[in-house]
């Protein structure tokens, strides 16, 4: 435990705190939008506008979320094993366990201060007030619903270039939270985008935010979407991860 | 002598390309291998294996189990070639992180004032010269105290001044029985602490053995002189194969130095300005790869 503690403050100190622009795009670029999006769509009557605070405010979350696992943990991954470091941890007795834990776990409470960070603007600007309950509610989906989109990031830092991780971190982020209605209303979309959009995992903790907020019944068919998507990342994480230590950690880390 | 390193007909291949071939060592307590090559020899990818970085089957032990166990990880230290330059990461940041890995780790402080890095500890690592980050390096090395040490190229990059210092620690880590296996470009100064060299080529070992066995099976003498007179036929000489005549200096080669010196100046006293050379390291190795090659 103490050794994740400071592997913990190793990874906070240069990933975050000397990284202000891990900071800018996990942070401040969902709170940008959720200001911009909250004033220029005004449409509806005051409740719907009110919901619509509410809900924008999850989605941005989710949004964080995205862009924290799809740039920032393949893009670190992806550095630290160029870089040697992975290579390195692994040739020493306690191995890279505590190093993936510890990046993990900076994405992951970087995605929590999003949601206080936004919770805090949607109160300040937008009058939302949120129950204790509601606030719990909406931490521990969004902690479950970023598990995938780790996954996620975790397989692209396995691309060979950094050039192609990043093309593919752009062709698949911004899409990803365009079609599963993070952005736009999802049903403003043609059906056969929103057929796609509704199988995401994005759209799943979104919806499942938005019934926390709204304290409507949660559907099973989002928990389930979730899970099942942990459980595909994880498979597939899980194979690629033992295709490469099958070649030697020094071919799948060159 | 207690065995450390263990190797039965190791063979590897990558993409259809066999880079080491049918290789046998064994590596005792306390010595010092040289590992001597030609760029892509196989001589990162043997250290690799070793480290278990690279699969093997059961034909390679190190301290008497698989590479890449958990014994042989707390009992190795690495230097490999590429520095760890992490971005936004002290210099003392960066070992406190390395320490934290080994559960026997040096004190920080002890080593950075053995490797002089006190003045560098508040640095960022990427401000260092490529040399003093060899030097964190190596630190980063013998912060667990290991008793082997796989040092693969340690001195590219350091200046005369560092790399003189950098041999001066491996001669007292050899003073302390420390086991090492070390590859590197500056032959002149392998062989002044390695028990043993090993020479590899495409993958095979083509000579193992003592800087002494070496020379003595390429044992070549370059004795130089100064002969006004165009009479003396030099070639005559014991154990002479060459003679090179430049106006008055003339360069003999012999394979016995100590014959030819002494019949040379038996016959011909009046000859002046006697140097003699013995083959270098770099020579012989030069030598010896291009034989291999030619073959």
């Amino acid at each position: 435990m103490i050794n994740i503690m400071r592997q913990l403050k190793f990874d906070a100190l240069r990933l975050v705190i000397r990284n202000k622009s891990f900071l800018f795009f996990t942070l401040l670029m969902p709170a940008g939008f959720y200001l911009l999006f909250t004033k220029v769509m005004v449409v509806g009557s005051e409740t719907e506008m009110h919901q619509f605070y509410m809900t924008y405010m999850g989605s941005m979350t989710i949004y964080s979320g995205v862009i924290g696992a799809i740039f920032g943990v393949s893009t670190i991954l992806k550095r630290d094993r160029d870089k040697g470091l992975v290579l390195f941890l692994q040739m020493t007795p306690t191995g890279s366990k505590n190093y993936y834990i510890s990046v993990y776990t900076i994405t992951v409470l970087l995605n929590l201060c999003a949601v206080i960070v936004l919770g805090l603007l949607a109160r300040l600007v937008n009058n939302v007030d949120l129950s204790l309950k509601q606030s719990a509610m909406i931490l521990l989906i969004v902690l479950v619903g970023q598990i995938p989109m780790i996954l996620l990031g975790t397989l692209m830092s396995y691309f060979k270039t950094q050039e192609t991780l990043s093309v593919a971190s752009n062709l698949i982020a911004f899409p990803l939270a365009i079609v599963s209605g993070l952005w736009w209303p999802i049903n403003t979309m043609p059906d056969w985008l929103q057929g796609i959009g509704k199988v995401m995992p994005t759209y799943f903790a979104n919806n499942l935010l938005e019934k926390a907020m709204l304290h409507s019944q949660f559907d099973l068919e989002d928990i389930y979407g979730i899970i099942t998507w942990i459980v595909m990342m994880g498979c597939l994480t899980r194979l690629v991860v033992k295709i490469q230590q099958k070649k030697g950690l020094r071919i799948s880390e060159a | 002598m207690k065995q450390i390193i263990s190797i039965k007909n190791l063979s590897f291949s990558y993409s259809k390309n066999e880079i080491i071939k049918g290789l046998n060592l064994s590596v005792n307590k306390g010595e010092i291998i040289g590992l001597i090559g030609e760029n892509g020899a196989g001589k990162t990818t043997l250290l690799n294996i070793l480290l278990g970085l690279l699969p093997s089957k059961n034909n390679v032990q190190v301290f008497g189990k698989q590479p890449g166990s958990l014994i042989a990880k707390q009992k190795i230290g690495s230097m490999l070639q590429g520095d760890l330059v992490l971005s936004s990461v002290r210099v003392e940041e960066f070992l406190e992180e390395v320490a934290m890995q080994y559960s026997n780790a040096i004190p920080l402080e002890q080593i950075l004032m053995q490797l002089g890095l006190e003045q560098q500890r508040r640095k960022f690592l990427k401000e260092l010269s490529g040399g003093l980050m060899r030097r964190v390096t190596f630190a980063q090395a013998l912060l667990s105290n290991p008793d082997l040490l796989f040092l693969d190229e340690p001195t590219v990059g350091m200046d005369a001044q560092a790399r003189h210092v950098f041999w001066e620690h491996i001669k007292e880590l050899q003073r302390q029985g420390k086991t090492m296996i070390i590859t590197s470009h500056y032959l002149e100064e392998i062989q002044q602490v390695a028990s043993r060299l090993i020479i590899l080529q495409k993958g095979q070992f083509i000579f193992q053995g003592t800087l002494k066995e070496l020379q003595d099976r390429h044992k070549q003498t370059t004795i130089t002189i100064t002969s006004e007179s165009e009479k003396p036929n030099f070639a005559e000489l014991m154990g002479v194969v060459s003679v090179e005549r430049n106006s008055s200096q003339v360069a003999i080669k012999t394979v016995d130095g100590d014959s030819t010196l002494k019949e040379l100046l038996l016959k011909y006293p009046d000859v002046s300005n006697i140097t003699v050379e013995h083959e270098s390291l770099e020579r012989i190795f030069l030598q010896m790869t291009k034989d291999k090659e030619q073959r």
